[in-house]
């Protein structure tokens, strides 16, 4: 019983001073010292895998201490999250959404080149943010409906919803609805008209309730993989209300001049992967039970982690 | 993947999977377990010193109360507004969820101590500090080992809410198995893991806390 009791309070003053003497973090826990790089990622699965990316890309080129910020809301939730120094990297940010969201501007279809660089700047200079260039694909909403549904109703172009709107039951991105400049509101001023039945839910869901005719049409992404596995027709958007979404990483100019390898590591992804590679990392997780985690690896020791294309 | 029925899924999962997993169990326990070793470091004194001065126990013990009833997830949010996201925010709550049964458990496990063993060790001339260490304590310490178990099996529930603020865990996975194709494999995957934690440190600490009674020998 002695012995025993000896043997507890050994144990438990071991575990007590360790924690105590690691001071400013908990030993193996990451994310909890001080120098972290902490990689914020939204709840999409694209963001989750490119959050992996840049971690595995950091701790190959790299000794510093990585965590990731997982299942943010949104993409301002992960915008605030940088702003107030929550968070260092946003994993992908979009061109199109923060020119609309963030800065609260209309986006001209025609002028794509000028918003990313008015979004690159204005990025740098109010927020003090580093707008990376992009991976090389663009996402972008686009509404969907299964082949049958668009042979009953002969769609092919968003506008052609109009006649059977009321009718239809669509599955939506939660976010969308609620948003400023690209949300539902400026949709239904746009296109004019209205859905019968809108049901808000989570952006990864709403394929399967296609699939499985919960839903009529669906507002979903262009990289998701499912668009192949389920045949999808996507809607051509004839009115041009979708601003261009090209995919970049955004991070901290703070974290990037605490850690200046940062800067050439996140560079060395710069066009590296095109939207059918997206498509199909997208769908090795949402249908293959692989992890964005391992996708993530497997996808740099493929491609040797880019090694040599830095400049 | 569709031609496979749930469990060759969740074995297809794991063996995809693993080392995932596994770093996710690892950093899903140790959440758990700083929390309520705070807990118990700040819980066991208090539960000590309002065993010794009683009129004091029902103002702290009503506190552990009250914060016991906020609901986890509203709790995580508001310590988020003072931590921001990531894991120190998690860690704090489990903290205050584990400080209840340590603190309860230990007060009552002193109380416990009959009135007669005191009596004599005050008789043989202990002083107060002689009476805590080698009668109150070891004689309470079964008790507070059942605190402890409460607390840490209630910290692994609750860890698994933390991936709400990022905080990773095996909460990431069951969050991303509701947003797959056929998740329910994933779902399975975070979630067994979870539950096999919850029993294992139960059985673990229940073991101490038997071998812990000294009047179980």
């Amino acid at each position: 019983m002695k012995k025993f009791k000896k043997w507890l309070l050994g144990l438990l003053m071991t575990i007590v001073s360790g924690t105590l003497l690691a001071g400013c973090g908990f030993p193996g826990l990451s994310g909890t010292s001080s120098g972290t790089v902490r990689i914020a990622a939204q709840n999409t699965t694209e963001q989750q895998i490119m959050a992996y990316v840049i971690q595995d890309m950091i701790q190959h080129y790299s000794n510093m201490n990585t965590t990731i910020i997982n299942n943010l809301g949104s993409g301002t939730v992960s915008f605030n999250a940088l702003k107030n120094d929550q968070a260092d990297i946003s994993s992908i940010r979009f061109t199109g959404t923060d020119y609309s969201t963030i800065m609260g501007k209309k986006v001209d279809r025609s002028k794509i080149k000028e918003t990313d660089q008015d979004v690159y700047k204005a990025f740098n200079d109010d927020y003090d943010m580093t707008y990376f260039p992009t991976y090389g694909f663009a996402d972008t909403y686009a509404f969907m409906v299964t082949k049958q549904t668009a042979k009953k109703y002969h769609l092919k172009t968003v506008s052609d919803m109009k006649k059977v709107a009321p009718k239809l039951a669509v599955g939506l991105d939660q976010t969308w609805l609620e948003r400023k400049g690209d949300g539902y509101t400026a949709f239904q001023k746009l296109y004019g008209y209205k859905f019968g039945k809108t049901y808000p839910m989570q952006i990864g869901l709403v394929y399967d309730a296609l699939e499985s005719g919960k839903m009529d049409a669906i507002l979903g992404y262009s990289t998701d993989g499912r668009i192949g596995s389920y045949d999808l027709t996507l809607l051509k958007d004839d009115k041009n209300f979708f601003p261009p979404y090209n995919a970049s990483a955004v991070a901290n100019n703070k974290a990037l001049k605490e850690h200046p390898k940062l800067k050439s590591i996140l560079n060395r992804l710069n066009g590296k992967i095109s939207l059918k590679t997206m498509q199909n990392l997208n769908y090795q997780v949402d249908n293959n039970l692989v992890e964005p985690e391992t996708v993530a690896k497997q996808f740099l020791e493929k491609h040797n982690y880019f090694e040599g294309s830095d400049k | 993947m569709a031609n496979m029925n749930l469990f060759e899924q969740l074995v297809y999962y794991y063996q995809q999977n693993g080392a995932y997993v596994l770093s996710q169990f690892m950093r899903h326990f140790l959440v758990s377990i700083y929390g309520v070793i705070f807990a118990a470091i700040i819980g066991i004194p208090i539960g000590i010193f309002i065993a010794h001065h009683t009129k004091l126990s029902s103002v702290v013990i009503a506190i552990a109360n009250v914060i016991q009833t906020v609901p986890s997830l509203a709790m995580l949010s508001i310590i988020m507004i003072g931590l921001g996201l990531g894991v120190n925010t998690v860690i704090v709550t489990v903290f205050l969820y584990a400080l209840l049964p340590i603190i309860k458990n230990t007060y009552t496990g002193m109380l416990n101590v009959s009135d007669d063993i005191l009596d004599s060790g005050k008789g043989m001339g202990m002083t107060r500090w002689q009476i805590l260490r080698m009668v109150e304590l070891p004689l309470s310490l079964s008790v507070i080992m059942a605190g402890l178990r409460n607390a840490l099996v209630l910290a692994i529930g609750i860890t698994a809410i933390g991936t709400f603020v990022g905080a990773g865990g095996l909460g990431d996975i069951i969050i991303r198995g509701t947003n797959a194709t056929n998740g329910g494999a994933i779902i399975l995957a975070g979630a067994l893991p979870t539950a096999l934690m919850a029993i294992i440190s139960d059985t673990v600490l229940a073991w101490i806390e038997k071998r812990a009674d000294p009047t179980q020998k």
